[in-house]
């Protein structure tokens, strides 16, 4: 589905990614795990068109999408939901959900979206007038997700998502994971909790200084030595 | 002295509200980019000075309400194709790179923009057509002058049509996006230089015709309107709270209403000296503005970026 | 010749200024209040030698003193606001002084005429250097002695720890804050000797053109300040004094000849100088160029 190949972005002279090739099956949860300044980030952000590559390719549903705005990317069917939540903080929570749906033009659909949204995350709904800066953390990453979501994304691509909640807050957020996916929706992930990206994820890739160094299904990551000691703790893989 | 205390009010809120206006158009232009654009005033002065020309050329062709309305849409018209040059010159190409070096050029677009100017109408005063020939009227004691009632409807009626303009259209959602979050914004797919192309515009245009409104009223352009109209929509912008409407029509307000009252207990020439006093008082007091503090985030955004 | 040294004069007091503006930038403070000490500089000599009938030099000297304290003072509450909010403050500070000297009246009978600032009429006959014969020649050494007296006090303070110190603050406020640097004792340092600087700058001014008022000082002024040192790349106060001359020198002087075309000529080459080298004219790596030029080291990375 999504197919990125030997991709370089630089920022002046720093390349933060040396040449990246992975890819997204679809229907899939694909995870992507690495350490700080690994060029995750950058990647996702190479991905949606924020930040222009300087080689290689990125071919989602056969389309080319390397030199394409970041508005064609969402248009194409790809939505981020950014690190760091970065919900619209000064807007209502409405009003943030109206700005993801920003780009379509079915004004009856974006109603009815609107409400399935509101169904699924319970606390948006009750807050629906609150800006968004006013939420909790686990809140705004819902909103972040539902403001994605709000796109009709057919892949979601998550920075994160786990960055800096209580663990109750991360157990929600990946049940909702897997409902979307369940739901039909491709998901790639950035995340560096292991443990619970394990228990969703059908493929893992690990990324160290702008390079893709492992890819693997959820059972070969729990073997790798490295993955183990880095991502999962010195606890025995079972 | 109750019904001087009204008159000044009232003659500080009908400075005032073309004040905010300036302003208004002055904080959308940050609220978009983060940057401030010091050849704000400078093309406002540019559309002032279409209007003079007008009148100074077809002046005695022309029956005077046409001439009026004429040189209103010339200075509001004039005004937002400067602003068209400036953003694309100063700003397009430096998106998202120094806030510096977008703000020294647009302080090198000022001087162009008022070289050119001058020289279009090389004298120090230029009269402007203003619609009155009517003279004040009398309420009781209070004087009613017609270009404080125009000031007020007109400013009233474009702070409404600016409002359902960001509130209810698909292209204010994008603004406001712009404005909260430039980089969520992205991430939504909103395309950032086109809406601030377009925003850049809107508020030209928005302090066009506050400019008009000074010019009107004052029946005259110089060569220091650039610099003047500038100052009053930085301080109804700041005194307001950086990138807030609502704080730069309040800002405005209370501008229009500290100048008048500082005039009338001090004299005319302490008039300015009060307004930049009040600016910078409120700024190392109370950076955030008067009116709240979301400018205050939005200035440590800013300053990342400087 | 007469012009060369005038000219020369010029681009020395401009200099001042544009360095003034240089060691407060150094720690990341963009301000436009340099305008402000430059007049208070200007009015405070002017009036020691013209009204109180000093010597040029001690009355240079008080007027850097005072252009130092207000800097002080203004330096203090300053500091509670960073970045777009301190620019327009100090943009406020500088324009009320500016409106205060529209407003200041101070004249004495010296004779049968009046002398002295006289609001909007501004302060005349500011002529220390005709009423004591100095030449254009002499004038410009004297100028030109104290720009390198200064410059070379910033430059030895740029390679001392201070100013390490200086750009730290600059860099990052919080890492600075965190090794023990003193972030208010760092930053109203740095306003306080940038405001003598201007002073110095704005009573070498006055008595250059006999003639200041008001309108001299305004926010032109004070955006040439900044201006200076941000085309001069921020690095050395060499860059600041290579903008001077490009911007004084060859911009402004060297294209008076294209009558009023020159400021629309003037603010393309801006905009140009801006849009293709952001970092300024002299940037890190022109910087190493002329090192390299030269045969020296770069000392800092």
């Amino acid at each position: 589905m999504l197919d990125v190949k030997d991709v370089v972005t630089a920022y002046g002279k720093i390349e933060a990614l040396k040449g990246v090739s992975l890819s997204v099956e679809p229907g899939s949860i694909t995870c992507l795990l690495g350490p700080n300044g690994a060029g995750k980030t950058t990647l996702m952000y190479t991905i949606a068109g924020i930040l222009r590559p300087r080689r290689g390719s990125v071919r989602f549903g056969g389309d080319e999408l390397v030199g394409q705005s970041a508005d064609r990317v969402v248009n194409r069917g790809i939505a981020l939901v950014p690190e760091n939540r970065l919900v619209f903080p000064q807007m209502s929570v409405t009003e943030n959900l109206a700005a993801g749906a920003y780009l379509r033009h079915d004004h009856g659909e974006i109603a009815s979206d609107l409400e399935k949204l509101f169904a699924r995350f319970p606390a948006l709904k009750e807050r629906r007038s609150q800006p968004a800066g006013t939420l909790s953390g686990g809140e705004q990453q819902m909103l972040a997700v539902a403001r994605a979501l709000m796109s009709r994304p057919k892949l979601l691509m998550m920075d994160e998502p786990s960055m800096g909640l209580a663990p109750l807050v991360v157990e929600e957020i990946f049940r909702i994971v897997g409902e979307l996916n369940r739901d039909g929706i491709t998901i790639f992930m950035v995340e560096q909790n292991a443990h619970m990206a394990l228990k969703v994820a059908h493929k893992f890739f690990l990324m160290e200084q702008g390079k893709v160094t492992f890819a693997g299904a959820p059972g070969e990551v729990a073997q790798d030595e490295v993955i183990r000691r880095a991502y999962l703790g010195s606890a025995k893989a079972t | 002295m109750i019904v001087d205390i009204v008159q000044t009010l009232l003659n500080g809120l009908a400075a005032g509200a073309a004040y905010a206006l300036l302003g208004v158009g002055f904080t959308m232009m940050f609220g978009v980019m983060r940057r401030l654009n010091l050849s704000y005033g400078a093309t406002l002065m540019f559309g002032g000075y279409l209007g003079a020309l007008l009148a100074s050329r077809a002046g005695g062709a022309l029956p005077d309400a046409a001439l009026v309305l004429l040189a209103a849409a010339v200075t509001v018209a004039g005004a937002t194709l400067a602003g068209l040059y400036v953003e694309r010159l100063c700003f397009a190409p430096l998106r998202g790179r120094s806030g510096v070096a977008a703000m020294v050029s647009s302080f090198a677009v000022w001087m162009q923009i008022e070289e050119f100017s001058t020289w279009l109408l090389p004298l120090h005063t230029n009269p402007y057509p203003a619609p009155f020939n009517v003279a004040s009227w009398q309420l009781g004691a209070l004087t009613l002058r017609p270009e404080h009632l125009l000031t007020l409807l007109v400013a009233v009626l474009v702070a409404i049509l600016l409002h359902r303009l960001l509130r209810a259209s698909r292209f204010g959602l994008a603004v406001r996006t712009l404005s909260d979050s430039p980089a969520a914004a992205q991430a939504v797919g909103i395309d950032a230089g086109r809406t601030t192309l377009l925003a850049f515009l809107a508020a030209s245009t928005v302090g066009g015709i506050g400019a008009w409104l000074v010019l009107v009223a004052d029946q005259q352009v110089t060569p220091m309107f650039g610099m003047w109209s500038m100052a009053k929509g930085l301080i109804a912008m700041m005194l307001g709270g950086l990138g807030s409407i609502p704080g730069a029509v309040a800002g405005g307000l209370l501008l229009g209403v500290l100048e008048a009252s500082g005039q009338a207990l001090f004299g005319p020439q302490i008039r300015e000296l009060i307004a930049w006093g009040a600016l910078f008082l409120v700024l190392v007091l109370r950076p955030g503005g008067l009116f709240g503090r979301a400018a205050f985030d939005l200035d440590i955004a800013a300053h990342q970026r400087l | 010749m007469d012009f060369y040294y005038s000219l020369a004069q010029i681009i020395g007091f401009h200099t001042l200024l544009g360095l003034s503006a240089y060691i407060v930038l150094q720690t990341g403070q963009v301000t436009l209040a340099q305008a402000g000490f430059f007049a208070i500089g200007a009015y405070v000599a002017g009036m020691l030698t013209v009204l109180a009938g000093w010597h040029l030099v001690p009355a240079m000297i008080v007027a850097g003193l005072a252009a130092a304290i207000m800097a002080c003072l203004v330096g203090f509450p300053a500091l509670r606001v960073r970045g777009l909010m301190l620019v327009i403050a100090t943009l406020a500070f500088g324009e009320a002084v500016r409106l205060f000297f529209f407003n200041f009246d101070y004249q004495i009978a010296k004779g049968d005429v009046k002398i002295g600032p006289l609001g909007g009429e501004g302060f005349r006959q500011i002529r220390w250097f005709p009423e004591n014969g100095w030449t254009s020649f002499e004038i410009m050494l004297f100028v030109w002695a104290v720009v390198a007296l200064v410059a070379g006090a910033l430059w030895w303070i740029d390679r001392s720890r201070f100013g390490a110190v200086l750009r730290a603050v600059g860099e990052d406020e919080l890492a600075a804050q965190s090794v023990g640097i003193n972030l208010t004792a760092v930053k109203v340092t740095a306003m306080t000797i940038g405001g003598f600087i201007a002073g110095l700058g704005g009573s070498i001014y006055a008595h250059y053109t006999t003639h200041i008022e008001h309108a001299n000082f305004n926010v032109l002024l004070a955006t040439f300040a900044i201006a200076y040192p941000i085309l001069g790349g921020l690095r050395s106060v060499f860059g600041t004094i290579v903008a001077v001359i490009f911007v004084q020198g060859f911009l402004v002087e060297g294209l008076r000849f294209m009558g009023d075309w020159r400021n629309l000529l003037f603010g393309a080459l801006i905009v140009a100088a801006m849009n293709l080298r952001p970092h300024g004219l002299i940037d890190a790596a022109t910087a190493r160029r002329l090192a390299r030029l030269f045969g020296r080291e770069q000392r800092r990375a």
